[in-house]
Protein backbone atom coordinates (compact mmCIF):
# COMPACT_ATOMS: atom_id res chain seq x y z
CA UNK A 1 0.00 0.00 0.00
CA UNK A 2 1.26 3.27 -0.67
CA UNK A 3 1.28 6.14 0.87
CA UNK A 4 0.32 9.96 0.69
CA UNK A 5 1.94 12.58 2.95
CA UNK A 6 -0.02 15.92 2.90
CA UNK A 7 1.90 18.32 3.46
CA UNK A 8 0.99 22.17 3.25
CA UNK A 9 1.56 24.81 0.44
CA UNK A 10 1.47 28.09 -0.68
CA UNK A 11 0.78 28.51 -4.70
CA UNK A 12 -0.08 31.86 -4.68
CA UNK A 13 2.99 33.81 -5.13
CA UNK A 14 3.99 34.33 -8.39
CA UNK A 15 7.24 34.10 -9.74
CA UNK A 16 8.59 37.78 -10.45
CA UNK A 17 12.43 38.56 -11.29
CA UNK A 18 13.95 41.26 -9.60
CA UNK A 19 13.73 44.17 -11.32
CA UNK A 20 16.79 46.57 -12.30
CA UNK A 21 15.69 49.70 -12.57
CA UNK A 22 18.43 51.63 -9.93
CA UNK A 23 21.37 51.55 -8.21
CA UNK A 24 21.54 48.62 -5.90
CA UNK A 25 24.11 46.67 -3.50
CA UNK A 26 25.16 43.67 -5.82
CA UNK A 27 25.68 39.60 -4.67
CA UNK A 28 22.64 38.27 -2.54
CA UNK A 29 18.90 39.88 -2.57
CA UNK A 30 17.81 41.70 0.93
CA UNK A 31 14.66 40.64 0.81
CA UNK A 32 15.45 36.93 0.76
CA UNK A 33 16.12 37.13 4.67
CA UNK A 34 12.40 38.54 4.68
CA UNK A 35 10.14 35.94 2.52
CA UNK A 36 8.30 33.41 4.92
CA UNK A 37 9.00 30.15 5.90
CA UNK A 38 5.49 28.29 4.08
CA UNK A 39 6.34 25.77 0.29
CA UNK A 40 6.23 27.40 -2.46
CA UNK A 41 6.83 25.67 -5.29
CA UNK A 42 8.39 28.59 -7.07
CA UNK A 43 10.94 29.00 -4.36
CA UNK A 44 11.62 25.30 -3.99
CA UNK A 45 11.82 23.66 -7.02
CA UNK A 46 13.09 26.35 -9.54
CA UNK A 47 16.11 27.27 -7.98
CA UNK A 48 17.51 29.26 -10.87
CA UNK A 49 14.75 31.59 -12.17
CA UNK A 50 16.44 33.81 -14.18
CA UNK A 51 17.81 30.14 -16.38
CA UNK A 52 14.04 28.59 -16.09
CA UNK A 53 11.88 27.96 -18.84
CA UNK A 54 8.55 25.82 -19.80
CA UNK A 55 7.87 23.59 -22.41
CA UNK A 56 4.77 21.16 -22.97
CA UNK A 57 5.09 17.72 -24.02
CA UNK A 58 3.82 17.25 -27.53
CA UNK A 59 3.55 12.87 -28.00
CA UNK A 60 4.34 9.89 -25.82
CA UNK A 61 8.34 9.23 -26.83
CA UNK A 62 8.67 9.61 -23.04
CA UNK A 63 5.79 7.90 -21.77
CA UNK A 64 7.80 5.25 -19.82
CA UNK A 65 9.53 7.54 -18.13
CA UNK A 66 6.19 8.88 -16.73
CA UNK A 67 6.19 11.92 -18.90
CA UNK A 68 2.96 12.08 -20.97
CA UNK A 69 1.45 13.70 -23.83
CA UNK A 70 0.44 17.46 -22.58
CA UNK A 71 2.65 17.36 -19.39
CA UNK A 72 4.61 20.42 -18.66
CA UNK A 73 8.43 20.51 -18.07
CA UNK A 74 10.16 22.48 -16.04
CA UNK A 75 13.74 22.85 -17.90
CA UNK A 76 16.71 24.86 -16.09
CA UNK A 77 19.40 26.33 -18.83
CA UNK A 78 21.96 26.52 -16.14
CA UNK A 79 22.75 22.99 -14.61
CA UNK A 80 25.47 21.06 -16.49
CA UNK A 81 23.91 18.21 -18.00
CA UNK A 82 25.24 14.77 -17.06
CA UNK A 83 24.84 11.29 -18.51
CA UNK A 84 20.66 9.75 -17.73
CA UNK A 85 19.46 13.50 -17.39
CA UNK A 86 16.22 13.87 -18.64
CA UNK A 87 17.10 17.02 -21.23
CA UNK A 88 15.80 19.27 -24.04
CA UNK A 89 17.59 19.51 -27.53
CA UNK A 90 16.96 20.88 -30.75
CA UNK A 91 17.14 18.47 -33.35
CA UNK A 92 16.04 18.52 -37.08
CA UNK A 93 14.44 21.79 -36.39
CA UNK A 94 12.53 20.70 -33.24
CA UNK A 95 12.44 20.96 -29.73
CA UNK A 96 12.42 17.23 -28.33
CA UNK A 97 12.51 15.89 -24.75
CA UNK A 98 15.00 12.57 -24.46
CA UNK A 99 17.34 10.69 -21.88
CA UNK A 100 20.92 12.15 -22.42
CA UNK A 101 23.16 9.13 -22.82
CA UNK A 102 26.78 9.79 -23.00
CA UNK A 103 28.23 6.13 -22.58
CA UNK A 104 29.08 5.98 -25.99
CA UNK A 105 30.95 9.18 -26.37
CA UNK A 106 34.47 7.65 -26.33
CA UNK A 107 33.19 6.04 -29.28
CA UNK A 108 32.67 9.53 -30.82
CA UNK A 109 28.63 9.75 -30.51
CA UNK A 110 25.79 10.65 -28.49
CA UNK A 111 22.90 9.27 -28.27
CA UNK A 112 19.15 11.04 -27.05
CA UNK A 113 17.28 7.89 -25.96
CA UNK A 114 13.44 8.19 -26.28
CA UNK A 115 11.00 5.95 -22.99
CA UNK A 116 9.21 4.51 -25.49
CA UNK A 117 9.67 1.03 -27.91
CA UNK A 118 8.13 2.29 -30.63
CA UNK A 119 11.10 5.48 -30.96
CA UNK A 120 14.33 4.90 -31.87
CA UNK A 121 16.90 6.83 -30.13
CA UNK A 122 18.41 9.89 -31.98
CA UNK A 123 22.39 9.30 -32.49
CA UNK A 124 24.74 12.60 -33.16
CA UNK A 125 27.96 12.08 -34.06
CA UNK A 126 28.76 15.66 -34.88
CA UNK A 127 29.13 16.18 -30.94
CA UNK A 128 30.99 19.51 -31.94
CA UNK A 129 28.02 21.38 -32.85
CA UNK A 130 26.02 19.50 -30.87
CA UNK A 131 24.49 21.33 -27.49
CA UNK A 132 21.98 20.43 -25.44
CA UNK A 133 19.19 23.28 -24.67
CA UNK A 134 18.34 22.66 -21.16
CA UNK A 135 17.97 19.93 -18.16
CA UNK A 136 14.46 19.27 -17.63
CA UNK A 137 14.67 19.31 -13.84
CA UNK A 138 10.89 18.56 -12.89
CA UNK A 139 7.81 17.62 -15.31
CA UNK A 140 4.22 18.40 -13.95
CA UNK A 141 1.42 16.02 -14.95
CA UNK A 142 -2.53 17.16 -14.36
CA UNK A 143 -4.42 14.84 -13.11
CA UNK A 144 -8.14 16.49 -12.03
CA UNK A 145 -9.56 17.57 -15.50
CA UNK B 1 36.67 50.75 -12.24
CA UNK B 2 33.65 50.15 -14.44
CA UNK B 3 32.21 47.63 -16.63
CA UNK B 4 29.78 47.31 -19.37
CA UNK B 5 27.57 44.51 -20.39
CA UNK B 6 26.17 44.96 -23.60
CA UNK B 7 24.01 42.03 -25.48
CA UNK B 8 25.37 41.12 -29.08
CA UNK B 9 22.76 41.92 -31.57
CA UNK B 10 19.98 41.77 -28.71
CA UNK B 11 17.02 41.29 -30.38
CA UNK B 12 18.28 38.50 -32.96
CA UNK B 13 19.85 36.98 -29.68
CA UNK B 14 16.64 36.92 -28.36
CA UNK B 15 14.59 35.35 -31.50
CA UNK B 16 17.42 32.51 -31.75
CA UNK B 17 17.13 31.39 -28.01
CA UNK B 18 13.77 29.85 -29.26
CA UNK B 19 15.16 29.23 -33.19
CA UNK B 20 18.45 27.62 -32.44
CA UNK B 21 18.64 26.91 -36.24
CA UNK B 22 19.42 30.38 -37.35
CA UNK B 23 22.86 30.36 -35.00
CA UNK B 24 24.79 31.11 -38.14
CA UNK B 25 22.55 32.67 -40.36
CA UNK B 26 21.60 36.35 -41.32
CA UNK B 27 18.68 37.36 -38.96
CA UNK B 28 17.03 41.34 -39.33
CA UNK B 29 14.59 42.27 -36.73
CA UNK B 30 12.14 45.21 -37.65
CA UNK B 31 10.55 47.99 -36.42
CA UNK B 32 7.27 48.74 -34.94
CA UNK B 33 4.77 48.72 -38.13
CA UNK B 34 7.61 46.52 -39.55
CA UNK B 35 9.09 49.50 -40.96
CA UNK B 36 12.48 48.95 -41.27
CA UNK B 37 15.31 47.20 -40.24
CA UNK B 38 16.08 47.34 -36.48
CA UNK B 39 18.40 44.49 -35.25
CA UNK B 40 21.04 42.62 -37.54
CA UNK B 41 22.67 39.13 -36.90
CA UNK B 42 26.57 39.69 -38.10
CA UNK B 43 25.85 37.63 -41.16
CA UNK B 44 23.30 39.85 -42.19
CA UNK B 45 26.17 42.96 -41.66
CA UNK B 46 28.15 40.99 -43.28
CA UNK B 47 26.16 40.54 -46.54
CA UNK B 48 25.61 44.52 -46.29
CA UNK B 49 22.50 44.93 -45.18
CA UNK B 50 22.55 48.55 -43.53
CA UNK B 51 20.96 49.37 -40.23
CA UNK B 52 17.58 51.48 -40.91
CA UNK B 53 16.82 49.60 -44.53
CA UNK B 54 13.02 49.86 -45.42
CA UNK B 55 11.85 46.29 -44.85
CA UNK B 56 10.15 46.70 -48.89
CA UNK B 57 13.53 47.21 -49.78
CA UNK B 58 15.15 43.71 -48.42
CA UNK B 59 13.77 41.69 -51.01
CA UNK B 60 14.73 43.93 -53.80
CA UNK B 61 18.36 44.43 -52.76
CA UNK B 62 19.02 41.01 -51.99
CA UNK B 63 16.63 38.66 -54.16
CA UNK B 64 18.97 35.40 -53.61
CA UNK B 65 19.57 35.39 -50.21
CA UNK B 66 18.24 33.53 -47.50
CA UNK B 67 17.34 35.93 -44.48
CA UNK B 68 15.28 35.04 -41.63
CA UNK B 69 12.84 38.32 -40.76
CA UNK B 70 11.17 38.89 -37.58
CA UNK B 71 8.87 41.63 -36.13
CA UNK B 72 9.96 43.31 -32.86
CA UNK B 73 8.15 41.57 -30.06
CA UNK B 74 9.44 43.59 -27.32
CA UNK B 75 7.23 41.44 -24.71
CA UNK B 76 10.14 38.53 -25.46
CA UNK B 77 12.98 40.79 -25.68
CA UNK B 78 11.82 42.55 -22.12
CA UNK B 79 11.87 39.51 -20.67
CA UNK B 80 15.49 37.69 -21.87
CA UNK B 81 17.08 41.03 -20.88
CA UNK B 82 15.91 40.86 -17.12
CA UNK B 83 16.86 37.81 -16.54
CA UNK B 84 20.76 39.16 -17.94
CA UNK B 85 20.69 41.99 -15.39
CA UNK B 86 19.60 39.11 -12.49
CA UNK B 87 22.81 37.48 -13.42
CA UNK B 88 24.81 40.92 -13.04
CA UNK B 89 23.07 42.12 -10.17
CA UNK B 90 23.91 38.57 -8.56
CA UNK B 91 27.32 38.94 -10.11
CA UNK B 92 28.51 42.40 -9.97
CA UNK B 93 28.52 44.24 -6.38
CA UNK B 94 27.03 47.18 -7.78
CA UNK B 95 25.17 48.08 -11.51
CA UNK B 96 22.92 49.91 -12.98
CA UNK B 97 20.86 49.18 -16.03
CA UNK B 98 21.82 51.60 -18.73
CA UNK B 99 19.42 50.90 -21.82
CA UNK B 100 17.45 47.58 -22.68
CA UNK B 101 20.57 45.98 -23.83
CA UNK B 102 23.39 47.59 -21.48
CA UNK B 103 24.06 47.45 -17.92
CA UNK B 104 26.72 49.34 -16.39
CA UNK B 105 28.64 47.72 -13.07
CA UNK B 106 31.24 48.84 -10.66
CA UNK B 107 33.87 46.49 -9.78
CA UNK B 108 36.15 48.45 -7.31
CA UNK B 109 34.77 46.26 -4.42
CA UNK B 110 35.79 43.30 -5.97
CA UNK B 111 39.45 44.56 -4.79
CA UNK B 112 41.56 41.92 -6.45
CA UNK B 113 39.79 39.51 -8.24
CA UNK B 114 40.63 38.81 -11.53
CA UNK B 115 38.57 41.42 -13.62
CA UNK B 116 39.15 39.16 -16.64
CA UNK B 117 38.37 36.01 -15.86
CA UNK B 118 35.42 37.59 -14.19
CA UNK B 119 34.12 38.88 -17.32
CA UNK B 120 34.71 35.86 -19.16
CA UNK B 121 32.97 33.40 -16.40
CA UNK B 122 30.17 35.94 -16.48
CA UNK B 123 29.36 36.01 -20.04
CA UNK B 124 30.01 31.73 -20.17
CA UNK B 125 26.83 31.96 -17.44
CA UNK B 126 24.33 34.73 -19.11
CA UNK B 127 25.03 32.35 -22.58
CA UNK B 128 24.79 29.07 -20.98
CA UNK B 129 21.76 30.65 -18.31
CA UNK B 130 19.60 33.01 -20.60
CA UNK B 131 21.24 32.07 -24.18
CA UNK B 132 22.49 35.32 -24.97
CA UNK B 133 25.53 36.33 -25.60
CA UNK B 134 26.81 39.23 -23.96
CA UNK B 135 30.08 41.12 -24.79
CA UNK B 136 31.99 43.03 -21.30
CA UNK B 137 34.26 45.71 -21.39
CA UNK B 138 36.00 46.69 -18.19
CA UNK B 139 37.93 49.89 -17.88
CA UNK B 140 38.86 53.02 -15.21
CA UNK B 141 36.00 55.07 -16.56
CA UNK B 142 32.69 54.50 -18.18
CA UNK B 143 33.22 55.53 -21.47
CA UNK B 144 36.96 53.70 -21.89
CA UNK B 145 34.69 50.65 -20.57
CA UNK B 146 32.81 51.53 -23.65
CA UNK B 147 35.66 51.48 -26.15
CA UNK B 148 36.88 47.96 -24.33
CA UNK B 149 33.56 46.37 -25.10
CA UNK B 150 33.51 47.70 -28.78
CA UNK B 151 36.61 45.37 -28.77
CA UNK B 152 35.43 42.66 -27.19
CA UNK B 153 32.82 42.58 -29.47
CA UNK B 154 34.83 42.23 -32.91
CA UNK B 155 37.43 40.43 -32.21
CA UNK B 156 37.49 36.92 -30.79
CA UNK B 157 40.56 36.73 -29.23
CA UNK B 158 39.41 38.53 -26.33
CA UNK B 159 36.97 35.60 -25.58
CA UNK B 160 33.87 38.16 -25.18
CA UNK B 161 35.75 40.67 -22.58
CA UNK B 162 38.46 43.72 -22.94
CA UNK B 163 39.90 44.84 -20.27
CA UNK B 164 41.34 48.09 -20.56
CA UNK B 165 44.41 47.88 -17.31
CA UNK B 166 47.30 50.20 -18.19
CA UNK B 167 47.91 53.03 -19.87
CA UNK B 168 49.53 51.08 -22.82
CA UNK B 169 46.75 49.66 -23.50
CA UNK B 170 44.23 52.82 -23.11
CA UNK B 171 46.30 54.60 -25.70
CA UNK B 172 46.64 51.36 -27.91
CA UNK B 173 42.74 51.01 -28.03
CA UNK B 174 42.21 54.51 -28.48
CA UNK B 175 44.00 54.83 -31.51
CA UNK B 176 42.64 52.48 -33.13
CA UNK B 177 38.77 53.85 -32.71
CA UNK B 178 37.72 55.90 -34.70
CA UNK B 179 36.04 59.08 -33.24
CA UNK B 180 32.92 58.58 -33.89
CA UNK B 181 32.13 55.26 -32.55
CA UNK B 182 32.98 56.94 -29.21
CA UNK B 183 30.24 57.32 -26.46
CA UNK B 184 29.26 61.08 -25.97
CA UNK B 185 29.98 61.94 -29.86
CA UNK B 186 27.92 60.78 -32.38
CA UNK B 187 26.80 62.28 -34.90
CA UNK B 188 27.03 66.12 -34.19
CA UNK B 189 30.41 66.47 -33.00
CA UNK B 190 31.98 63.94 -35.68
CA UNK B 191 31.64 66.41 -38.84
CA UNK B 192 33.53 68.80 -36.28
CA UNK B 193 36.17 66.83 -34.76
CA UNK B 194 36.69 65.87 -38.24
CA UNK B 195 37.40 69.34 -39.40
CA UNK B 196 40.19 69.68 -36.97
CA UNK B 197 41.82 66.30 -38.15
CA UNK B 198 40.50 64.54 -35.00
CA UNK B 199 39.96 60.74 -36.73
CA UNK B 200 40.58 58.16 -33.68
CA UNK B 201 39.35 58.43 -30.14
CA UNK B 202 43.11 58.99 -29.91
CA UNK B 203 44.02 62.13 -31.73
CA UNK B 204 41.27 64.26 -29.50
CA UNK B 205 42.07 62.61 -26.23
CA UNK B 206 45.77 63.91 -27.11
CA UNK B 207 44.38 67.77 -27.68
CA UNK B 208 45.01 69.70 -24.45
CA UNK B 209 41.67 70.40 -22.28
CA UNK B 210 41.73 74.65 -23.94
CA UNK B 211 41.63 73.16 -26.87
CA UNK B 212 38.20 71.29 -26.44
CA UNK B 213 36.59 73.79 -23.96
CA UNK B 214 37.68 76.74 -26.87
CA UNK B 215 36.42 74.78 -29.98
CA UNK B 216 33.35 73.55 -28.17
CA UNK B 217 32.24 75.18 -25.30
CA UNK B 218 30.07 71.62 -23.75
CA UNK B 219 30.43 69.84 -20.17
CA UNK B 220 29.24 66.63 -22.51
CA UNK B 221 32.40 66.82 -25.14
CA UNK B 222 34.47 68.00 -22.32
CA UNK B 223 33.73 64.84 -19.92
CA UNK B 224 34.08 62.25 -22.89
CA UNK B 225 37.41 63.93 -23.29
CA UNK B 226 38.34 63.75 -19.57
CA UNK B 227 36.73 60.03 -19.81
CA UNK B 228 38.73 59.42 -22.58
CA UNK B 229 42.08 60.24 -20.38
CA UNK B 230 41.30 58.34 -17.56
CA UNK B 231 39.23 60.61 -15.42
CA UNK B 232 35.91 59.44 -14.35
CA UNK B 233 33.97 61.72 -14.64
CA UNK B 234 30.29 60.95 -15.68
CA UNK B 235 27.78 60.53 -12.40
CA UNK B 236 26.06 57.00 -11.67
CA UNK B 237 22.87 59.25 -11.09
CA UNK B 238 22.83 60.98 -14.58
CA UNK B 239 22.24 57.27 -16.17
CA UNK B 240 20.18 55.41 -13.15
CA UNK B 241 16.69 56.69 -13.33
CA UNK B 242 15.42 57.86 -16.68
CA UNK B 243 14.34 61.65 -16.28
CA UNK B 244 11.17 61.75 -18.53
CA UNK B 245 9.42 58.81 -20.27
CA UNK B 246 8.50 59.07 -23.72
CA UNK B 247 5.85 57.15 -25.99
CA UNK B 248 5.70 57.74 -29.00
CA UNK B 249 4.84 56.47 -32.85
CA UNK B 250 4.36 57.21 -36.49
CA UNK B 251 1.36 56.41 -38.15
CA UNK B 252 0.86 53.86 -40.81
CA UNK B 253 -1.17 56.12 -42.64
CA UNK B 254 -2.01 59.94 -42.04
CA UNK B 255 -4.67 60.53 -39.45
CA UNK B 256 -7.36 63.89 -39.75
CA UNK B 257 -10.06 62.89 -37.26
CA UNK B 258 -9.91 63.61 -33.44
CA UNK B 259 -10.97 60.73 -32.33
CA UNK B 260 -8.84 58.05 -33.81
CA UNK B 261 -5.71 60.40 -32.45
CA UNK B 262 -7.26 59.91 -28.88
CA UNK B 263 -6.82 56.26 -29.08
CA UNK B 264 -3.37 56.46 -29.85
CA UNK B 265 -2.63 59.05 -27.75
CA UNK B 266 -4.93 56.97 -25.15
CA UNK B 267 -2.46 54.00 -25.54
CA UNK B 268 0.66 56.05 -25.42
CA UNK B 269 0.06 57.73 -21.99
CA UNK B 270 -1.32 54.12 -20.60
CA UNK B 271 2.15 52.53 -21.69
CA UNK B 272 3.77 55.49 -20.28
CA UNK B 273 1.43 54.95 -17.07
CA UNK B 274 2.80 51.35 -17.05
CA UNK B 275 6.32 52.01 -17.66
CA UNK B 276 6.15 54.61 -14.43
CA UNK B 277 4.70 51.71 -12.42
CA UNK B 278 6.82 49.01 -13.88
CA UNK B 279 9.92 50.93 -12.22
CA UNK B 280 8.02 52.00 -9.10
CA UNK B 281 7.64 56.03 -10.31
CA UNK B 282 5.24 58.66 -10.34
CA UNK B 283 5.66 61.78 -12.53
CA UNK B 284 4.16 64.80 -12.46
CA UNK B 285 4.10 66.60 -15.66
CA UNK B 286 2.37 64.96 -18.77
CA UNK B 287 3.15 65.87 -22.16
CA UNK B 288 1.46 65.30 -25.76
CA UNK B 289 2.99 66.41 -29.19
CA UNK B 290 1.06 66.22 -32.15
CA UNK B 291 2.85 66.63 -35.74
CA UNK B 292 2.01 66.41 -39.43
CA UNK B 293 4.04 64.71 -42.15
CA UNK B 294 7.02 66.70 -43.08
CA UNK B 295 7.77 65.28 -45.64
CA UNK B 296 4.46 65.95 -47.95
CA UNK B 297 5.31 69.71 -48.58
CA UNK B 298 1.96 69.88 -50.88
CA UNK B 299 0.16 69.11 -47.64
CA UNK B 300 -0.55 71.80 -44.72
CA UNK B 301 2.45 71.36 -41.58
CA UNK B 302 1.46 71.87 -38.40
CA UNK B 303 2.73 70.96 -35.11
CA UNK B 304 2.20 71.44 -31.52
CA UNK B 305 3.32 70.38 -28.04
CA UNK B 306 1.46 71.26 -24.82
CA UNK B 307 2.35 70.03 -21.09
CA UNK B 308 0.54 70.31 -17.74
CA UNK B 309 1.84 69.86 -14.52
CA UNK B 310 -0.47 66.75 -12.27
CA UNK B 311 -1.84 68.17 -9.06
CA UNK B 312 -0.27 64.79 -7.75
CA UNK B 313 2.58 62.99 -9.13
CA UNK B 314 0.83 60.09 -10.16
CA UNK B 315 1.46 56.44 -11.65
CA UNK B 316 -2.43 55.65 -12.75
CA UNK B 317 -3.60 55.11 -16.19
CA UNK B 318 -6.77 56.44 -15.78
CA UNK B 319 -5.44 60.55 -14.52
CA UNK B 320 -2.17 60.18 -17.01
CA UNK B 321 -4.74 59.19 -19.91
CA UNK B 322 -7.30 61.90 -19.20
CA UNK B 323 -4.40 64.19 -18.85
CA UNK B 324 -3.44 63.31 -22.34
CA UNK B 325 -6.67 63.88 -23.58
CA UNK B 326 -6.92 66.81 -22.52
CA UNK B 327 -3.83 68.21 -23.73
CA UNK B 328 -4.63 66.56 -27.14
CA UNK B 329 -8.05 68.81 -27.24
CA UNK B 330 -6.41 71.95 -26.67
CA UNK B 331 -3.88 71.30 -29.37
CA UNK B 332 -5.66 69.46 -32.31
CA UNK B 333 -6.54 71.30 -35.32
CA UNK B 334 -9.04 70.20 -38.23
CA UNK B 335 -7.77 70.37 -41.48
CA UNK B 336 -4.28 68.65 -40.78
CA UNK B 337 -3.31 65.13 -42.22
CA UNK B 338 -1.40 64.08 -38.62
CA UNK B 339 1.57 61.57 -39.36
CA UNK B 340 2.81 61.60 -35.56
CA UNK B 341 2.23 61.65 -31.93
CA UNK B 342 3.81 60.87 -28.45
CA UNK B 343 3.15 61.29 -24.58
CA UNK B 344 6.13 62.10 -22.68
CA UNK B 345 5.96 62.14 -19.02
CA UNK B 346 8.52 64.48 -16.69
CA UNK B 347 9.27 65.20 -13.30
CA UNK B 348 9.41 61.67 -12.19
CA UNK B 349 10.38 60.26 -8.61
CA UNK B 350 10.20 57.47 -6.44
CA UNK B 351 6.38 56.09 -5.95
CA UNK B 352 6.27 56.64 -2.12
CA UNK B 353 5.74 58.58 -0.15
CA UNK B 354 3.78 60.63 -2.34
CA UNK B 355 2.49 64.04 -0.78
CA UNK B 356 -0.68 64.45 -1.62
CA UNK B 357 -1.56 67.66 -2.87
CA UNK B 358 -4.23 69.66 -0.82
CA UNK B 359 -6.24 71.06 -3.58
CA UNK B 360 -6.33 67.51 -5.07
CA UNK B 361 -8.38 65.99 -1.82
CA UNK B 362 -9.86 62.93 -2.80
CA UNK B 363 -7.12 60.76 -0.67
CA UNK B 364 -10.19 58.22 -0.93
CA UNK B 365 -10.28 58.09 -4.47
CA UNK B 366 -6.80 58.43 -5.23
CA UNK B 367 -6.16 54.68 -2.99
CA UNK B 368 -8.88 53.92 -5.23
CA UNK B 369 -7.15 54.54 -8.40
CA UNK B 370 -3.80 52.67 -7.05
CA UNK B 371 -5.39 49.49 -6.36
CA UNK B 372 -7.27 49.67 -9.39
CA UNK B 373 -3.89 49.80 -11.32
CA UNK B 374 -2.51 47.51 -9.83
CA UNK B 375 -4.95 44.68 -10.54
CA UNK B 376 -5.17 45.77 -14.21
CA UNK B 377 -1.30 45.39 -14.65
CA UNK B 378 -1.80 41.55 -12.45
CA UNK B 379 -4.22 40.63 -14.95
CA UNK B 380 -2.28 42.12 -18.18
CA UNK B 381 0.87 40.17 -16.55
CA UNK B 382 -0.66 36.71 -15.82
CA UNK B 383 -2.68 36.80 -19.25
CA UNK B 384 -0.75 39.04 -21.67
CA UNK B 385 -0.47 42.42 -22.20
CA UNK B 386 -3.79 44.72 -23.29
CA UNK B 387 -5.74 41.85 -21.77
CA UNK B 388 -7.40 45.21 -20.20
CA UNK B 389 -7.40 48.15 -21.39
CA UNK B 390 -9.36 51.30 -21.04
CA UNK B 391 -11.97 52.51 -23.08
CA UNK B 392 -10.52 55.32 -25.12
CA UNK B 393 -7.42 52.45 -25.58
CA UNK B 394 -9.56 50.62 -27.79
CA UNK B 395 -8.66 50.55 -31.96
CA UNK B 396 -10.65 50.50 -34.98
CA UNK B 397 -9.66 46.69 -36.28
CA UNK B 398 -7.29 46.57 -39.51
CA UNK B 399 -9.37 46.06 -41.64
CA UNK B 400 -11.99 49.56 -40.02
CA UNK B 401 -14.26 47.14 -39.13
CA UNK B 402 -15.65 47.18 -35.14
CA UNK B 403 -13.83 49.04 -32.49
CA UNK B 404 -12.91 45.74 -30.22
CA UNK B 405 -9.47 45.67 -30.97
CA UNK B 406 -6.08 46.50 -29.01
CA UNK B 407 -3.02 48.62 -29.85
CA UNK B 408 -0.92 45.31 -30.67
CA UNK B 409 -3.08 44.48 -33.32
CA UNK B 410 -3.17 47.95 -34.81
CA UNK B 411 0.06 47.74 -35.39
CA UNK B 412 1.26 45.54 -38.33
CA UNK B 413 3.53 42.85 -37.17
CA UNK B 414 3.46 40.03 -39.71
CA UNK B 415 6.39 38.39 -38.41
CA UNK B 416 6.22 38.57 -34.80
CA UNK B 417 7.80 35.42 -32.83
CA UNK B 418 5.76 33.68 -30.01
CA UNK B 419 6.07 34.63 -26.23
CA UNK B 420 7.13 31.50 -24.70
CA UNK B 421 8.33 32.85 -21.22
CA UNK B 422 5.56 34.89 -20.68
CA UNK B 423 2.17 32.69 -22.14
CA UNK B 424 1.44 29.13 -21.68
CA UNK B 425 -0.10 28.74 -24.66
CA UNK B 426 3.33 30.00 -26.29
CA UNK B 427 5.24 27.29 -24.54
CA UNK B 428 7.74 25.03 -26.50
CA UNK B 429 6.87 21.76 -27.75
CA UNK B 430 8.70 19.49 -27.08
CA UNK B 431 8.37 16.27 -29.36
Amino acid sequence: MSKIHIIKGEFEKSLELQLANSIKAGFPSPAEDYRHDSLDFNRDLIKHPEATFYGRVDGDSMVEAGINDGDIAIIDRSVEPEDGDVIVAFVNNEFTIKYLDLSHKADGYIELRPANANYKPIRIHDTDNFEVWGVVVWTIHNWKK
Amino acid sequence: MYGIIDCDNCYVSCERVFRPDLEGKPVVVLSNNDGCIVARSNEAKKLGIKAGLPFFQLAQQFPDQKIAVFSSNYELYGELTARVVEIVRQEAPQYFRYSIDECFVRLDAMGDADLKQWGEALHRRVRRSVGMPVSIGIAPTKTLAKVASHFAKRHSGYRHCCYIDSDEKRRKALKLFPIEDVWGIGGRYTAKLKRYGVNTAYDFASKPKEWVRAAFGNIVVERTWAELNGIDCIADEAMAAKKSICTSRSFNGMITDLDTLRTHVSNYAARCAEKLRAQNTVASVVGVFVNTNFFRDDLPQYQQFAELTLPTPTSSAITIVKAAGDLLASIYKPGYHYKKAGVIVMGIGAASPIQLNLFDINAEQFQRLKKLDAVVDRINRLHGTETVILGSQQYATRDGNGKADVFANAIKHDFRSKNPTTRWNDIIRLK
